[in-house]
C-alpha cells in the first residue's frame, strides 16, 4: 500500500480529535478576531431600530433543542435589541418540542431587561396545526390563541391592547430550523397580512433563503452561529455566538485542510495508478 | 358504498378546493370568516393527528415487542421514555416551571430532552469532517468546481478565514446572492408548479392516491 493510499484510508478517529481539539482549545483561549457585520444581519438590525417605541414585535422560535446552539443566541440577541427599544413583543413557537425552550428564553430575556410579563411581553406557546395557525392567527390573534402559556387570557393582556390580528403586528422575525418556518411564514403570513418579515435559520439552510431575502420577502437574514454573532456585535452585547466563533473559525480551517490533503493525496494516487498502467 | 367510500371525498376535495382557492381573492367579511372557521378546524384536526401518530408510534413497536424482533430493547426504552414523559407531564400539568420552581417535566426537558437533543445536533461537525475527508474529491470537472466553491464559502464565513484571506468574504456573499440565489430560484419555481400542478390533479380528482387501497 502506497504512502497516499494510506493517508486516504487513515483512522476516522484522529479526525474527530482534530475535530474535537479545533473546537475545544479556542473555546478555552479565545482569540478573538474581528466580526465582519454583513447586510443580510444589517437588514433585521436596521429595522428594529427603524420601528416605534411601543411597536408590537413578534418573535417565533420555530425551532426544538437540537439547533439551539445557533438559534438560542439569535433569540437571545434579537430580544434584547427589542426590550432596549421597547418594543412589546410577542414569542411563539409553531414547534412543540421547542416550547419550554422557547418559554425559558424570553422570560430569561425580559427578566434581565426589567420586562414584565403580560406588559411588555408575552409568550403565546405553541398551538397545533403548523401552517394553518399562521393564517389563523391573521385572521384572529385571539381565537387562534385564547390564552397565553400561562392560561391568562389573551385579550385581558396590555401587551396585546389593540392586536387582533397579524395585520396590527409591525413586524415578525422567524427563527426557523425547517419547515415550518420562514417560507411559512411568509406565504401564509405576510403574502395576506402585510406585515413586514424577517428570518434567522441554522446555517445548514441558509442559503436555500436567499431567494426570498434577494426578492424582498423578507427584509434580512441570520444565518447559523456567525449571523447571531454579527447580532451581537451590532448591539454591542457579545455573548455565546462571539465566544463561539474562534471554534467555528477553527473547525472550518481543520475541515478545509482535511479536503485539501485528501485531495493531494487523491491526485497522487490517481497519478500513480496512470504510470503504473503506462508501464 | 363506493360513494362513501370514493365519490363523497372526491366531491368534498373538488369543492374545498375550489371555494378555498377562489376564498384567496375574494376579501369579503362573509368570505374571510369561512376562512377563520375552517383554520380552526385544522388546527383541532392537527391536534388529533398528534394522537394518531402517538398511537401508531405505540402500535409499531408493541408489536416489536411482542414479537422479540431485533432492537426490541428500543422499543422498550421508547415505551418508557414515552409513557414516563406523559404520566410526569400530565402530573405537572405540562409545566416545566411553578412558581418559580422547577417540575419533574421540567428536569426530564431541560436536562434529558435539551442536551440529548443538542449532542445529537453537535456529532454532525464530526461525521462531516470524516466524510468531506473520504469522499469530497475532485474527481471530475463538476465535482472539482463545488470543492472550489465548499472552499471558498467555507473560508469567508468565519472570521479567521476573511483575516486570512480578505477577498474570500466578499467573495462568498457574491457566491451566496449570486450563483445560488439564482440557482435556488430556478428550483423553488420548478417545486412550486409541480405543486400546483399536483394540487390541480387533486382537486380535478385525477390523482387518487391520497384515497388509500382497499375494495370498492
Amino acid at each position: 500500500m502506497s504512502f497516499a493510499e494510506r493517508m486516504l484510508q487513515i483512522d476516522r478517529r484522529i479526525i474527530f480529535l482534530v475535530i474535537g481539539l479545533c473546537t475545544l482549545i479556542p473555546l478555552f483561549y479565545p482569540v478573538g478576531l474581528a466580526i465582519k457585520v454583513g447586510p443580510e444581519v444589517r437588514g433585521v438590525y436596521n429595522y428594529i431600530e427603524s420601528l416605534p417605541e411601543g411597536s408590537v414585535f413578534l418573535l417565533s422560535l420555530d425551532f426544538d433543542p437540537a439547533s439551539k446552539p445557533e438559534l438560542y443566541p439569535q433569540a437571545v440577541a434579537l430580544l434584547r435589541h427589542a426590550f432596549k427599544k421597547n418594543l412589546r413583543v410577542i414569542g411563539m413557537t409553531l414547534w412543540l418540542p421547542g416550547t419550554g425552550m422557547a418559554n425559558e428564553v424570553i422570560t430569561r430575556v425580559a427578566e434581565e431587561m426589567g420586562k414584565e410579563a403580560g406588559k411588555d411581553y408575552v409568550f403565546l406557546g405553541w398551538s397545533p396545526g403548523g401552517s394553518s395557525v399562521i393564517i389563523n392567527m391573521g385572521q384572529d390573534l385571539y381565537k387562534a390563541f385564547p390564552t397565553d402559556y400561562n392560561n391568562q387570557p389573551t385579550k385581558d393582556l396590555a401587551v396585546l391592547k389593540d392586536v387582533k390580528t397579524l395585520r396590527d403586528v409591525s413586524y415578525v422575525v422567524s427563527l426557523a430550523a425547517g419547515s415550518t418556518g420562514i417560507e411559512s411564514w411568509y406565504v401564509f403570513g405576510k403574502d395576506k397580512y402585510k406585515f413586514e418579515l424577517g428570518g434567522g435559520c441554522t446555517g445548514v439552510i441558509a442559503p436555500g433563503l436567499y431567494p426570498l431575502l434577494r426578492s424582498g420577502q423578507i427584509n434580512g437574514l441570520i444565518g447559523g452561529l456567525r449571523g447571531a454573532a454579527e447580532y451581537e456585535v451590532l448591539i454591542g452585547q457579545k455573548g455565546r455566538a462571539v465566544a463561539g466563533m474562534d471554534a467555528q473559525s477553527a473547525t472550518h480551517v481543520a475541515i478545509i485542510i482535511l479536503v485539501m490533503l485528501c485531495n493531494t493525496f487523491y491526485l497522487m494516487l490517481r497519478k500513480g495508478q496512470r504510470r503504473a498502467g503506462q508501464a | 358504498m363506493i360513494f362513501l367510500k370514493r365519490q363523497l371525498p372526491l366531491l368534498i376535495t373538488f369543492v374545498t378546493g375550489i371555494v378555498f382557492a377562489a376564498q384567496y381573492y375574494v376579501p369579503h367579511p362573509a368570505s374571510e370568516e369561512m376562512l377563520t372557521s375552517v383554520t380552526k378546524w385544522l388546527q383541532i384536526i392537527g391536534g388529533f393527528a398528534l394522537i394518531l401518530g402517538v398511537t401508531s408510534l405505540f402500535h409499531i413497536h408493541a408489536v416489536k415487542i411482542r414479537r422479540k424482533e431485533p432492537g426490541w430493547g428500543y422499543s422498550f426504552v421508547l415505551y418508557a421514555g414515552m409513557l414516563g414523559t406523559i404520566v410526569i407531564g400530565l402530573w405537572g400539568n405540562g409545566k416545566e416551571v411553578t412558581n418559580g420552581t422547577m417540575t419533574a417535566f421540567g428536569w426530564i426537558y431541560n436536562f434529558m430532552m435539551v442536551p440529548l437533543q443538542g449532542t445529537m445536533f453537535a456529532i454532525l461537525a464530526f461525521f462531516i469532517a470524516s466524510a468531506a475527508y473520504r469522499s469530497f474529491r475532485a474527481r471530475s470537472r463538476e465535482a472539482a468546481v463545488l470543492l472550489a466553491a465548499a472552499i471558498i464559502v467555507m473560508t469567508g464565513r468565519v472570521p479567521l478565514g476573511e483575516y486570512l484571506i480578505p477577498l474570500s468574504g466578499d467573495l462568498t456573499q457574491w457566491i451566496l446572492n449570486v450563483l445560488n440565489a439564482s440557482v435556488r430560484r430556478a428550483i423553488l419555481i420548478g417545486i412550486s408548479l409541480g405543486a400546483v400542478a399536483l394540487s390541480l390533479k387533486i382537486i380535478f380528482g385525477i390523482e387518487r392516491s391520497y384515497l388509500g387501497g382497499g375494495k370498492e
